[in-house]
């Protein structure tokens, strides 16, 4: 069941069109990645969601119901790009105050806030201040807020920026427990290997237009160019006009080949093996989120330009 | 609503628990009776006890004279010379004086109004003055002598007729005491607008430079967040008033028990005259007003301000110097409106609601419906609370925009142009 769904959302500002009919699909429990380049229109289409900004037009579900941002904030956690926490104030009641803001009750949030603090070692930081802390506790005690209060749906976007590979790991056990545990997450980043280990469902955004929607393996296989390696005892072979497939390059100890369009890789097999080849290594070469990404946003300028807007 | 509530909580608690306002609490009453003692006692130490030759041509000023002036005062010494006054004149340091006056032969009853007391350094006026006034006395001692008037015509002759200012609708307001007041209270309402008014400005970019802004206004509303702020900081102020105010009670209890000391009781005397010759539950009521929705008024624009800027002070300063501006032309109002309470200036200041807070309440100590006629308050409250309403609403929406933007500074223009936008 769908626990968001975007339909044709759009917000303009007065010199851009930030989000521009975008509907989106995200089911309950999934891990969602939220792509696009700088300026898409990303951070807006999160503002929406989080109830921050209104959209000028369409219309939001939230678990099956109109989305209410007084009512629903509570059951959403938000870690935005640009985030921050109060520097004089202590962890603890820090970690108090954005709980108690998301509704929960002061012995709710204790022993909640007690609970995470447990676990992510953090048991001694209570009373020290948040300008006492490296960038890389600050950004696991921003975590712990975003999380607390249990929300149904968890917005992080860029969570990873600025931790070390085993806070990384850190929080990426976490999002796969809280997942695990009914969660639904949407992830906004730029690092596509992130995506590609964490996300099961990704959607790409460019110039605030929804350009590309599916499941991370469908997406794979949709933009597949039927490119395999093969691996022969031989660096270079004869390839002649009857061949199934084209050269695309070589490898180490592999060559990169295109399959033509109506071939398929068993006859390719067979027209090496009739070569008198032997072959110690065959498998399909599917591309990556980054090549896919750089090849549907590569053209459009990198910064997106002003434009006059009739809504 | 709830939410709100907690905003207050922290916004007042993280206020209140800091050192700083403990300190300035604490200090500031003691600063201020330590510039009021401490000028008196400087004005004090800094009048020297002059030692003058009188060096008289006219003939007039007799040893005897002179010294049953300097019995009485000895605030300065009068010498008559009478032997070598060139020497004097020459090097009155060496004869031990500080400096000498020379009297020309004049007639007693035409006097003269130049006499110069000439000295090798400057003196400030508070000597010259004792020095002045020992001397009239001796000169009127000299025309009494030559009038022949006796001790019994003197007092005759000094009697003098007093008038005060005494306002028949009012019957309790009294200028003098109205005016005391009128200043302090005004100029505390002054204190508060600004450093408090800079201290929601402050807040709010603390929050825009910490880049919790975003992950505040996810779970609550801007205008809550705001509102939070102002109240929560407006409370502080509230409790540091308090605060002075059971300050000055405590010492003018400790007073009356201890009245036996004669300054402190002289004091807890002027006070009780004070406070009985004026309206004071009035007065305690506008100010109360007048200092939160005076409050209200700027600290909202303040803090639109705030969400507006960036991290860094000058725009802020320069953005926020027209509002500034505006407290201190308030404050300026203010002086013309004590010295006439009821003329254009005071009712005008005192109705239109960018100024009414500072000069209404200096204009409400003497006396209303006497000197402020009924209306007029109503009218500037009524407006002010208008007004109010408005820049908390104008604030709440340059607020929700400003707080999200990074970058340029807005100019006035373009904050205007974002409270005015539909959604």
């Amino acid at each position: 069941m769908a626990l968001l769904e975007l339909q044709n959302l759009k917000k303009y500002f007065a010199t851009q069109k930030a989000v521009d009919d975008i509907s989106l699909h995200v089911e309950q429990g999934q891990i969602f990645g939220l792509l696009g380049p700088n300026g898409a229109g990303k951070t807006t289409l999160i503002r929406m969601i989080t109830g921050i900004f209104y959209p000028d037009e369409g219309s939001i579900l939230f678990d099956g119901k109109k989305f209410d941002p007084i009512k629903d904030v509570g059951k959403i956690g938000y870690m935005p790009e640009e985030r921050g926490l109060y520097k004089k104030m202590k962890i603890g009641e820090q970690a108090m105050y954005l709980a108690q803001l998301k509704g929960l009750s002061h012995s709710e949030a204790q022993s909640k806030i007690k609970k995470w603090f447990a676990r992510f070692e953090m048991d001694s930081w209570w009373n020290k201040k948040v300008e006492d802390l490296s960038k890389g506790m600050g950004q696991k005690l921003q975590f712990v807020t975003t999380v607390l209060h249990e929300p149904k749906l968890i917005i992080l976007d860029e969570p990873f920026s600025g931790l070390d590979p085993v806070n990384s790991n850190l929080i990426k056990d976490e999002i796969f427990n809280l997942s695990r545990n009914g969660a639904t997450i949407i992830f906004s980043t730029h690092r596509m290997e992130q995506v590609e280990e964490i996300c099961n469902h990704i959607a790409l955004v460019n110039k605030g237009q929804k350009i590309l929607d599916g499941t991370v393996k469908q997406v794979k296989q949709d933009y597949k160019e039927n490119l395999y390696s093969i691996g022969l005892n031989r660096s270079l072979i004869e390839v002649s006009e009857l061949a199934p497939f084209t050269l695309a390059g070589t490898r180490e100890d592999s060559l990169i080949i295109k399959i033509k369009d109506g071939h398929t890789p068993n006859e390719v097999l067979r027209f090496v093996l009739d070569q008198g080849l032997s072959i110690h290594a065959f498998n399909e070469i599917l591309p990556s989120l980054n090549d896919i990404f750089i090849k549907l946003v590569e053209g459009t300028p990198t910064a997106r330009q002003f434009q006059p807007v009739q809504a | 609503m709830n939410k709100i509530w907690i905003i207050i909580k922290r916004e007042y608690l993280t206020r209140v628990r800091k050192k700083t306002f403990i300190i300035s609490t604490l200090l500031f009453p003691l600063l201020y009776m330590g510039l009021i003692f401490g000028m008196g006692f400087i004005a004090e130490k800094s009048k020297q006890s002059l030692h003058v030759a009188l060096i008289d041509s006219s003939g007039y000023f007799t040893e005897e004279k002179i010294m049953a002036q300097n019995l009485a005062d000895n605030s300065s010494l009068i010498t008559l010379v009478k032997a070598k006054p060139e020497a004097v004149m020459a090097d009155h340091k060496a004869a031990g004086y500080d400096g000498y006056l020379v009297i020309p032969s004049l007639d007693w009853k035409t006097g003269s109004d130049s006499l110069v007391f000439k000295a090798d350094k400057s003196y400030g006026s508070g000597s010259t003055a004792a020095v002045e006034a020992k001397l009239n006395r001796i000169w009127s001692a000299i025309k009494n002598d030559s009038l022949q008037i006796d001790g019994e015509k003197q007092k005759i002759l000094s009697q003098r007729l007093q008038v005060s200012s005494y306002n028949i609708k009012d019957e309790k307001a009294n200028a003098k005491t109205a005016e005391g007041i009128g200043y302090v209270s005004g100029f505390l309402i002054y204190l508060i607008l600004l450093i408090y008014g800079s201290q929601v400005m402050m807040g709010v970019m603390e929050e825009k430079t910490n880049r919790i802004a975003e992950v505040i206004v996810s779970s609550v509303k801007p205008f809550q967040m705001m509102l939070g702020k102002i109240l929560g900081i407006g409370l502080v102020a509230l409790t540091q008033f308090f605060l002075w105010i059971a300050f000055v009670l405590i010492v003018y209890n400790v007073g009356i028990a201890s009245s036996s000391s004669g300054m402190v009781s002289q004091m807890v005397g002027t006070m009780q005259k004070i406070f009985s010759s004026v309206n004071m539950p009035l007065i305690l009521f506008c100010f109360g007003f007048y200092f939160l929705a005076g409050f209200f008024f700027y600290a909202s624009l303040y803090g639109a301000i705030g969400s507006a800027v960036n991290e860094d002070m000058r725009e802020a300063q320069s953005l926020s110097f027209p509002i500034t501006m505006l407290v201190i032309i308030s404050i300026a109002m203010m002086s013309s409106a004590i010295a006439d309470p009821t003329g254009p200036v005071a009712v005008w200041g005192s109705i239109i609601p960018i100024s009414s807070p500072i000069v209404m309440m200096a204009r409400i100590p003497f006396g209303a419906p006497g000197t402020v006629p009924w209306w007029q308050l109503g009218l500037s409250m009524g407006l002010l609370i208008l007004s109010f309403m408005f820049t908390v609403w104008f604030a709440g929406k340059i607020y929700r925009t400003g707080i999200l933007m990074y970058g340029k500074k807005p100019t006035w223009k373009e904050m205007i142009k974002w409270a005015f936008r539909k959604n």
